[in-house]
């Protein structure tokens, strides 16, 4: 049978085409957003991901430490307290990495997402981290020496991850990023007033 | 549609003649005749073709001012019967359905810009392949997980965990059963031998271990331990016996080299650390860092270090 194509036809099948065309589009461009929002390789908010991971590691080896072997029941809980909750935050931050097709290195030297993020680390120790030697001489210590050195460390470390916290900010991440570095900000500028006043009460003083 | 159909437009834009001249193909009565026709501005109406709708293409053809000669797509479709008897001229030309033609440039544009700036996009990000891909690409290293799966099996009834001294099929280890501790990995930098068992652990975690020949010289010893120091999941130590200068592993993965300053051990780290692993999120802290080479559990009073 001979196909007559009359206009109204071409119409219909210009039509049909068209739609189909148009649901293309549609899916094509649903797939490529979140492709395209998502942070890169070098976002800020992949580098934040990445070294406060790294930064969070600490808090977690120094509170565990304390969680053990602090003498005061309120020091050990602190500790648990403070490695539990960064702990925590370590698997949100790798899941974003994940999420965002990246991985979890960067080759990158550490804080170079930051501003002036070369000069706020020493070697690989970011603003606030505890030395290897301080760790383990933190390890080290018995009775109300843990108890001080974890407290000096911890606000130490504490100072400078809310640090990192507030430089990320200025950047504008993204909403996820925003939310938690607000998150760190406000818990541990909590968590600092307490370590001073611990330390206080021990009759000793922050580090510098 | 025949192909013929679908064809023909793309010469419409030349002149009658010139398109006769060019002699198309079998259907050349019609096919002259709409080429015509499609070139000359508003024909005369002529007599309906055979169509069973003549009122839509009349209609069609009235909605279309002035009948431009077509820019675009061809005349269509006189009906490309092969059967049917060459009638007049028929007129379908000037009702060039403009409506679709122009959505389907349109969305045709739109969509291959879309796709085209996110395939640009995707792969301008994608300068980091996987991180099987960029080990892969390592000169020299050894995929045990690959070569040698049936290490990497653990015996049901005794699971991953085994304590005291184990032997391994490798030198520095690669990953297998170990001892329940693991060697601390913050970035630690051991001055002696560990016990090869706690560091598999380690490895296990998602470590990348660096151990180096005794003999290496300090400063290559140092430049090491820059890569190491302070920075989780690594993790570094003398292993006397080892067959090359330094030997850097991760779980499955080993690259052995003549000197500290090859790039492939940045490659290593970069591709491996964190990676490489049986147990994603497991921490390298609260490991044992307590000197020695013996396994921390064959040590008599055995006590969990932190």
């Amino acid at each position: 049978m001979a196909q007559v194509v009359t206009p109204r036809r071409l119409k219909i099948a210009g039509g049909v085409l068209g739609a189909v065309l148009l649901v293309f589009i549609g899916y094509a461009a649903g797939w490529l957003t979140p492709r395209l929002s998502t942070p890169g390789e070098s976002s800020p908010e992949a580098g934040f991901a990445r070294d406060m991971s790294e930064h969070h590691a600490q808090a977690v080896e120094m509170g565990m430490i304390a969680y053990q072997k602090a003498s005061q029941p309120e020091i050990r809980t602190l500790g648990g307290d403070i490695a539990l909750t960064q702990q925590g935050q370590i698997g949100v931050m790798q899941t974003w990495l994940k999420d965002w097709g990246l991985g979890p290195n960067s080759s990158r030297p550490p804080m170079a997402w930051m501003r002036d993020g070369d000069q706020a680390v020493k070697g690989n120790l970011m603003p606030g981290m505890a030395t290897r030697e301080e760790i383990a001489m933190l390890r080290a210590a018995t009775g109300k020496d843990v108890d001080i050195r974890f407290l000096q460390y911890m606000l130490r470390h504490h100072l400078g991850g809310v640090h990192m916290a507030q430089e990320v900010l200025k950047l504008d991440p993204g909403p996820e990023v925003r939310e938690l570095a607000e998150t760190m900000i406000r818990n541990q500028s909590g968590e600092i007033q307490v370590l001073r006043t611990m330390l206080g009460k021990l009759g000793a003083t922050p580090l510098n | 549609m025949s192909t013929g159909d679908v064809r023909r437009p793309s010469v419409n834009k030349l002149s009658a003649k010139a398109v006769a001249a060019d002699g198309p193909k079998p259907e050349s009565d019609e096919l002259d005749a709409d080429e015509a026709d499609a070139a000359a501005p508003a024909p005369a109406p002529a007599p309906k073709p055979k169509t069973s709708q003549p009122k839509v293409a009349t209609k069609s053809s009235g909605s279309r001012p002035g009948g431009r000669p077509p820019a675009g797509r061809g005349p269509a479709k006189s009906g490309g019967g092969k059967g049917r008897k060459p009638v007049t001229p028929v007129k379908v030309s000037q009702g060039r359905n403009w409506g679709p033609i122009a959505m389907f440039a349109g969305a045709g544009l739109v969509a291959v810009l879309i796709i085209g700036f996110g395939a640009f996009q995707l792969i301008k990000q994608a300068n980091q392949p996987p991180w099987q891909e960029r080990a892969a690409g390592i000169e020299g290293i050894s995929n045990y997980l690959e070569s040698n799966p049936d290490w990497f099996v653990y015996d049901p009834a005794v699971g991953n965990h085994k304590s005291g001294v184990l032997t391994y099929p490798s030198s520095p280890p690669v990953g297998g059963v170990h001892n329940d501790y693991w060697q601390n990995c913050m970035g630690d930098v051991y001055p002696a031998e560990i016990p090869k068992e706690q560091a598999t652990h380690s490895m296990e975690h998602g470590a990348v271990w660096i151990a180096y020949h005794p003999d290496l010289p300090k400063d290559q010893v140092d430049e090491l331990a820059g890569k190491v120091r302070d920075r989780g999941f690594m993790l570094m130590s003398p292993y006397p016996g080892l067959d090359k200068p330094i030997s850097v592993q991760a779980w499955g993965y080993q690259l052995k080299v003549d000197n500290a300053g090859d790039g492939r051990i940045d490659e290593f780290i970069d591709a491996l650390r964190q990676n490489a692993t049986r147990e994603p999120q497991a921490t390298c802290s609260g490991g044992i860092t307590d000197p020695g080479k013996t396994p921390l559990d064959l040590v008599p009073p055995a006590q969990p270090g932190g």
